[in-house]
This record gives C-alpha cells, structure tokens and sequence, in this order.
C-alpha cells in the first residue's frame, strides 16, 4: 500500500478546510483584532451561511411571496399578471361554492381520521405486553407507515374498486351480490380514503403510545395494587393521565396532517366523484397547475396557511391550560 | 404444604402460559386480517391476467405465473426511477444534516449578534407547511428553468427548520468541557465541531438522517408538480404513472407487481434500521 490512509485523509480535509475556521485561517490577524463577541458572530456566520442561504431562498421568501402573489391576478408562465388587491379573497370566500365544498371536506377529513389517534391508542395497549415475538406485531401494524402515499393509495383504491374489478366488489360477485359503489359515492369515497390513510398511518400513533407508556413508572400500578384499584381504575387514573402528553402531540400533528390531505385523495379518487373529495391542497393544485391560475391558488394557501395557525395556537393554548406539553 | 405450593405455582404459570397463547393468536389472526390485502396485492402479481379477469378475489397463487414479475424487473424505465429514487434522496439527506449540523452548532454553541433574531426566523420555518408556500417555489424552479432535473427534486426542504431545531437542542446537552479540551489543545471551531460534537451526536443524526431520507424518499406533492417527464420521475412517482398509464383492467399483475417492487426498498430498508426507526420516533417526535 502507499502511504495514503484514510486517518491521512481525513486529516488532510480537515487542514483544508480550515481555510473557513477563523481561529486558525489566514485571516487571523485580522479576526484577532476584532471584539471576541464580533469574532464568535464571524464565525456562527460562516457556520450559518450555507443553510441561511437556502433557507432564505426556499422558506422565508416564499413567505412573503405567498402573499404578494395571492394580491395578483397570475397566470402560471408569468403572464398575464395584474395587481388585484384582495379580489381573490373577496372571490374566495363569498362567491367560490367549489372552495368551500373542499373546505368542508377537509374539515370533515380532519375529524374522520382524529380516530386515527383511538385506534392508536388501542392497538398500543394491545401491544405493551412483554410477550416473546410482540415485536412483529408492533412491526406489522408499523409498516404501511413508511410506504409511499402511491403504494398504499394503489392497494387500497383496488381493494375497494367500485366494479368488478376490485377486491371486495369482485368477492361479493361470487354471491351475486354488489356492486358497492365505494369510490362512486361521495361520502362513501371519502370513508374509504379516511379509512386508508388510518390503515396507513395508525402504526406511527401506536408507536407514539407504546413510548408513552413505557415512560409511565411501574411503581405507579404497584402502588394502586396494594390500594386495591381494579384494572380500569388504574387504566383511569394512571395509564390515560400518563398520556396526556403523547396524546396532545398526536392531536396537533393528526389535525395538521389531515388538513394537508392530498395523496391520497389524486392517487385514489382524483378529487370525485364530482368533487366530493376534493380537499383544500387538491383545489390548490387544480386550481394552478389545471387552470393555471396560480395568483388564485396561492390565495387558498394564505388562508389555508391562516387557519392552520390559529389551529395549532389554539390547540397548543389548550393542553398548556392542562398542563401538557410545557 | 410446600408440595402443594409448588403445585399452584405450576398450574399459574400453565395458565399465565395458556393465557399468552391464546393472545399471541388472537393478536396473530387480526395482524393477518388487517394485512390481507397486502397479502392480495403479492398473491395477485403472480397470477395470470387470464385468470385474474375471471376471479380477482382469490388467494391462491393458481395457475401461477412470475410473467408478472419478468416484465417489472426487466424494465429499464422502474430501475431507472429506483436510481432517481437513491440519488435523490441520499443527497438530499446528506445535503441537510451537513448544512443544518452546521448552523446548529452555531445557535448551540457560539455567542454572537443577533442569534436570537436569527433563531426565531428559525423557528418560524416550523410553523409554515410545505403546502403552503410550494407555488412561488414552484415558480422559481421555472423561472431557472430547473423543473424537470433531480437538482429541483433534492433542493427544497434541504435547510430544514426542524432539523436545525432538533440537532440545536442535541448539541447544547454535550457537556462543554469536552469542547474546551479540545481548544486546549488548539482545535478550531471547526474542528471541534467535526472532531467532537459530530460523533458524540451519532444517535440523533443517524434518526434524523434516516427520517429525511424517508420523508424525501415519500414525497409526493413537490415530485409530482415537478417532474413532468419520465426521465426524472423518482420510484414514487413513476409507479403512479404506470398505474395511469396501464389502467386497472388490462395490466393487474403487473401493476400489483410494479407497487411491491417500489415498496421493496423501503421495507429492506426498514428492515436493515429497524431498531433506531423505532427508538428514533421518539427522538424526531421530540417525546424523548
């Protein structure tokens, strides 16, 4: 072997790249001379710059883009642009009945899969018992998680096809009975894709719950054995006060997610039937990228974005008055 | 007397043992029940498209074909977008923990103007969603001319707030007098930061890494709008279009077959970090 190792290597980008640490770069005589509070702030810059610069450019500026954009009649190539002020709100909220029906349906896709959180719960207390080989259950259950939206939406929107030509559909031919039209009926849709998105991401709840009850100390059900509590009285009065906090967590990411639902509803229904289950990502999506009318789009996003806000600051002004998640 | 203890002591545990038996197995039966139409899907893809044209609800594997599986694998087109897939997500993996590792340590560990301003801006980022802001990023990527390239599928949500914000708060809980050891014996900042606090994170960044590359690997909103053309679709997104493009009457098997081998990785994958997924929830879920 030559003299090449890879401590050498490592060694050799560490010197060259301490060309960017002040403390030993070729500028030091000229940091030196510099106020220590100055010099720790040069280098936190230079420590900072890489993520500071795309950070700028991909979160914060798109910020105050949204909303410059949302004032704007915007077609998608740039063109046709035109200050409107606040016409596409005006548009939005008095007088678009599509908006809102999608709006509705998010709301009602927001609440269908809060038992998301229940199941969790469930399936969690089902699980915790230190039985050999519970660690597959936990696995299974876990899995579709980490699935892609199109994998899982591409099972799920065959398992409940509306003709023949899907699972339960074509299984109840055998009896001459069906068609159910799932995917054809808008509440039914909509409790299809509810029910898909908890078979896909009610192991994450499970998971959340497991680790939450395991942080609830054994002496706590100990002590309330010798005071004579029974089962549910220690379900009641240690398990589920032990879980207040894993428990708010969920409902905060459940209520955000389920407001961005979008996946799951292209993948499967496409927003029908007849928009039914059309949700508020999915207007903006259409309205942009189908009507290519993006100053339009963004306006939903600005109040999408709004409403979010006032929902996670509520719901976060809530469990602190219950003395969770501080 | 002692006799007869040992004796209800052996009955107990016959029926403790009973008890978990009959648990394991009922548990056993409803994971079956919950996971039958994956079970479906994989029976499906090795089934003729004669057949599934008569029956779609069957279970056994028969007649039995792997027809199915020979055209998924031997389609360039699916290992192309698999590659896309692993590009993209592993540079954009890589990209994040370097740069959010970076500003971290500065937020962690150094004193400086203006860290708190900076900071909030920071946290600001956690609060905004993805949904709500693609459109002018959307419409920068086409005013560079950038859509349709794996660079516009690895750069946003590189500088993620949350990771700054997880990995911030990681790093301040290393004891600083391993730092100021290492500054004893002359080590910059920079050397600090990628010769102690870097290995002393491995925990975190190792959850934090296999989270991103997951989200990423997943995501489907920005992949969908960006990629147009097929050249550049990632195994997420590619699947989608096949199951467009084949529709569901002609093609069932294969389109079952092409669903398993796009959800293949992600389960080898699951399978290889099983153990620090499952702690690592609790980490990225900010519980623990």
């Amino acid at each position: 072997m030559s003299g090449i190792s890879l401590g050498g290597l490592v060694e050799g980008a560490l010197n060259s790249l301490e060309i960017f640490d002040p403390v030993v770069a070729p500028y030091r005589g000229f940091h030196e001379k510099l106020p220590p509070k100055m010099q720790q702030t040069f280098t936190a810059f230079m420590f900072i710059l890489p993520f500071g610069i795309l950070y700028a450019i991909f979160t914060i500026l798109p910020i105050f883009q949204t909303f410059y954009i949302s004032l704007h009649k915007w077609e998608i190539m740039g063109t046709n642009i035109r200050y409107i002020g606040l016409r596409n709100f005006e548009r939005l909220i008095t007088r678009d009945t599509q908006f809102h029906q999608a709006f509705e349906q998010t709301i009602l896709f927001v609440a269908l899969t809060i038992p998301i959180i229940f199941v969790g719960l469930f399936f969690a207390l089902m699980l915790n018992r230190p039985v050999r080989g519970i660690g597959i259950f936990r696995t299974i259950f876990y899995l579709p998680n980490i699935m892609a939206v199109t994998v899982i939406g591409l099972i799920w929107a065959r398992v409940f096809a509306s003709s023949g030509r899907g699972l339960i559909n074509a299984f109840l031919e055998n009896f001459n009975a069906g068609p159910i039209p799932f995917l054809d009926q808008g509440n039914l849709a909509t409790l299809v894709v509810s029910f898909t998105t908890l078979w896909w991401t009610v192991g994450f709840s499970m998971l959340i719950f497991l680790a939450g009850l395991q942080d609830i100390s054994q002496a706590l059900y100990d002590a309330a054995k010798v005071d004579g509590a029974n089962r549910w009285q220690q379900f009641r009065h240690i398990t589920i006060p032990g879980l207040r906090r894993p428990f708010a967590f969920l409902c905060i990411l459940q209520v955000i997610a389920s407001f961005q639902i979008f996946g799951q509803v292209d993948v499967m229904t496409g927003g029908g039937p007849a928009g039914n289950t059309r949700t508020i990502v999915y207007n903006i999506f259409e309205t942009s990228f189908l009507y290519f009318q993006v100053g339009y789009g963004t306006a939903m996003a600005v109040i999408m974005f709004a409403v979010l806000l006032v929902i996670s600051l509520l719901q976060l002004a809530l469990f602190r008055d219950q003395g969770v998640g501080n | 007397m002692a006799v007869v203890g040992a004796e209800q002591i052996r009955i107990r545990q016959l029926i403790e043992l009973r008890r978990g038996t009959i648990y394991v197995l009922a548990v056993g039966i409803f994971a079956l029940i919950w996971m039958l139409p994956v079970v479906w899907t994989v029976v499906t893809s090795f089934r003729p498209e004669a057949a599934l044209q008569r029956n779609l609800a069957s279970l056994i594997p028969y007649p039995f074909t792997i027809e199915n599986w020979t055209f998924i694998l031997k389609s360039s087109q699916l290992w192309k977008w698999l590659g896309n897939s692993v590009f993209v997500s592993t540079t954009h993996t890589l990209a994040q923990l370097t740069i959010c590792s970076l500003a971290a340590y500065a937020f962690a560990r150094l004193d400086f103007y203006f860290k708190r301003p900076l900071y909030l801006l920071v946290l600001i980022g956690l609060m905004v969603p993805f949904e709500a802001t693609f459109l002018p990023v959307y419409l920068l990527f086409s005013n560079l001319k950038l859509h349709n390239t794996l660079i516009a599928l690895i750069l946003p949500g590189i500088a993620s707030s949350f990771a700054v914000f997880l990995l911030t708060q990681f790093f301040r809980g290393i004891p600083m007098e391993l730092e100021e050891a290492a500054m004893m014996d002359g080590a910059g900042r920079f050397r600090i930061f990628l010769i102690v606090i870097i290995p002393l994170s491995t925990p975190v960044i190792t959850a934090l890494a296999i989270f991103t590359f997951l989200g990423n690997w997943n995501s489907y909103l920005w992949p969908i709008i960006s990629a147009t053309s097929s050249e550049v679709y990632t195994i997420v997104i590619g699947l989608r279009k096949l199951n467009q493009a084949w529709g569901d009457v002609n093609f069932y098997g294969r389109d079952m077959a092409a669903a398993i081998f796009t959800a293949m990785p992600i389960i080898i994958f699951f399978f290889v970090f099983q153990r620090r997924i499952i702690s690592g929830i609790a980490i990225n879920s900010g519980i623990k």
